[in-house]
């Protein structure tokens, strides 16, 4: 495939974290957006939101490296760069557990999301307005998309708070984006167009890491499954061959759900 | 100007009202918005207004007033601001407990500082000499001009702060308040968002103080007592924190309400005024904070209106 070069990368390199002594993730060696899609599969306490959380560095690294490689661009070490620039990097991740700003509007998130820094200076001249005009369309397309029919409310229900963490990370027009289980408590319909977003951001080029308990999300979204128990790296194929794996299924998928 | 009617402590404690509630409305953005515990108010606004003072009193300027006020004023915004950039660099990494304990520790700073640096600041003894930026003739006039003066200052500083609510700016400081973590992986450095906040209303806080400076024209260490931080505290808790009226009710139910209605309507028998008010005065703040935290911690004024607000704003939404 041509392409394959082009996508936006992430290499994980001999990262390790532990918790109070016990280790929680320890990769040699990892690279994510060689696909479209990546799928991230694991037990129950494998890492996977210990591993993400490290690549955004919004915790430190006992040891090694993280680095974002993106088509004619030069290389960033993320393991040396603040939680604060990923955004601007590109990298982008939505939070497993439910998170909100409060008293904040839905409006008002999607705002914070897509405003550039200059406007949010103490002095700054530019009234909200002003900002709001220069990326009403986006606002508009995604807040619709996922219906949301009075921005102007604060998300009360947690169905409607985690929709509004994935358009935050849309609004952001990722470059990588890490899903932590981005449909889990969300109706079907939601889902579907949760998947729809994502198939069509990495048609357009953006590299997407998912976690998903969901299975059938990651069957059906993901060109490639990574497959991590015990803050390992065990496999990483195609889907299908994750599937008919035996450690696999004896480990996390179960008898008879292959 | 006939001025008669107008009694010279009244316009003290109209003053005290005026300079409370810019001190509340500050503290309004940075506890209301922003989430800092700032127990060091009186610091910053003493730091504002020892520069002040040293700075008319300390150095040979070529000019007079209103030129000698405008820079030594301007001279206690850039340090009382600088104060603001340090104190939240070294609290940006820490708790609540430790924002309280370094603000307060900061305040107790600069006691200590305009205490003992007694070549500059005249120490325990203080400092006379400082005076109106202008000659009407009369002493009522000066003050009560400078009461005007202020209360235009305030009302800018209300302004501001009323702006920010509407702005990216006011945005921002709510997100890094509300959740930093997030803010954070939305791109946005919170710890320059606090700094920014930070450096502007310790500089307003600097400027407030040396108006003080001018309408008590001397310093004197007993100014720079807890009593400032805990009558805007104490203001701001009751009106409500979160509300850009908050300061503005909490002032009048508070500063106002002993500084002028008790102190001068109500029949106090003679010395009661300077020895047991005072000491009255700060046992009712400190039990309204206790009484509001526990009862009504949102203020009298209630919970941030932020749906409201983005209905005015974007109604067309
Ligand atoms: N901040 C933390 N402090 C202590 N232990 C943690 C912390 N975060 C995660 N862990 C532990 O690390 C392990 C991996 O957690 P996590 O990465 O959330 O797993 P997963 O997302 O794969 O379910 C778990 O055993 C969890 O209890
Ligand atoms: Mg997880």
């Amino acid at each position: 495939m041509t392409g394959e070069d082009l996508r936006p990368q992430i290499l994980v390199r001999d990262v390790s974290k532990s918790f109070s002594g016990r280790v929680v993730v320890d990769v040699d060696e990892l690279v994510l957006g060689d696909v479209p899609v990546e799928g991230l599969l694991g037990p129950n306490g494998a890492g996977k939101t210990t591993l993400m959380r490290l690549i955004m560095h919004s915790i430190p690294l006992d040891g090694g490296t993280v680095t974002l490689s993106r088509p004619g661009q030069r290389d960033v070490l993320l393991s040396a760069t603040r939680t604060s620039q990923m955004a601007g990097l590109g990298v982008v991740k939505s939070t497993q557990v439910i998170t909100d700003f409060e008293h904040l509007t839905i409006l008002d998130s999607a705002l914070l999301a897509v405003t550039e820094a200059r406007y949010e200076r103490p002095f700054a001249a530019a009234a909200d307005r002003t900002v709001r005009k220069r990326h009403e369309e986006e606002i508009r397309h995604w807040l619709d998309y996922f219906g949301f029919d009075d921005p102007l409310a604060v998300a009360l229900s947690g169905g409607d708070k985690k929709l509004l963490d994935i358009v935050r990370c849309l609004l952001l027009e990722p470059a990588v984006l890490l899903l932590d289980e981005p449909t889990a408590g969300l109706s079907e319909d939601h889902t579907e167009r949760v998947k729809a977003a994502v198939r069509q951001l990495a048609s357009r080029g953006t590299s997407v890491v998912i976690v998903e308990h969901d299975l059938d999300v990651i069957w059906d979204l993901c060109d490639e499954v990574i497959f991590m128990a015990e803050g390992k790296v065990l496999l990483k194929d195609k889907p299908a061959t994750i599937r008919a794996n035996p450690t696999v299924v004896e480990s996390y998928l179960g008898a008879g759900s292959a | 100007m006939n001025l008669d009617w107008l009694d010279a402590f009244l316009i003290f404690g109209a003053f005290k009202v005026v300079e409370i509630m810019g001190l509340g409305l500050l503290v309004h953005l940075q506890l209301g918005l922003t989430r800092v515990a700032n127990f060091g108010v009186v610091g910053f606004w003493g730091v504002g207004l020892y520069a002040f003072g040293v700075a008319h009193l300390k150095i040979d300027w070529p000019f007079g007033d209103p030129y000698q006020f405008l820079v030594c004023a301007a001279i206690a915004t850039i340090v009382a601001a600088a104060a603001g950039l340090v104190v939240g660099w070294l609290i940006s990494d820490l708790d609540d407990d430790g924002t309280l304990v370094g603000t307060l520790g900061f305040a107790t700073i600069v006691v200590i500082l305009a205490t003992t640096q007694q070549g500059l600041t005249g120490g325990a003894l203080g400092l006379g000499g400082l005076g109106f930026p202008y000659d009407f003739s009369r002493v009522k006039t000066h003050e009560f001009t400078w009461l005007l003066i202020t209360a235009a200052v305030v009302a800018l500083i209300f302004a501001y702060a009323w702006r920010v609510h509407r702005t990216p700016h006011g945005r921002l400081l709510i997100a890094v308040g509300a959740n930093e973590a997030l803010a954070r992986s939305l791109g946005k450095s919170a710890t320059a968002a606090r700094l920014r906040m930070m450096m502007v209303t310790s500089g307003a806080m600097g400027l407030l103080g040396a108006m003080h400076g001018v309408m008590v024209r001397s310093l004197e260490i007993n100014s720079l007592d807890v009593s400032v931080t805990l009558a805007a505290l104490a203001a701001l808790i009751l009106g409500g924190t979160a509300r850009v009226f908050g300061a503005v009710v909490g002032v009048l139910l508070t500063v106002a309400l002993f500084d002028i209605v008790i102190q001068f309507y109500l029949p106090i028998p003679d010395g009661w005024n300077t020895q047991a008010l005072p000491v009255a005065r700060e046992a009712v703040f400190g039990a309204a904070i206790v009484l509001m935290l526990i009862f009504r911690p949102q203020g009298l004024l209630g919970q941030m209106r932020r749906p409201a607000l983005m209905r005015r704003l974007h109604g067309d939404w």
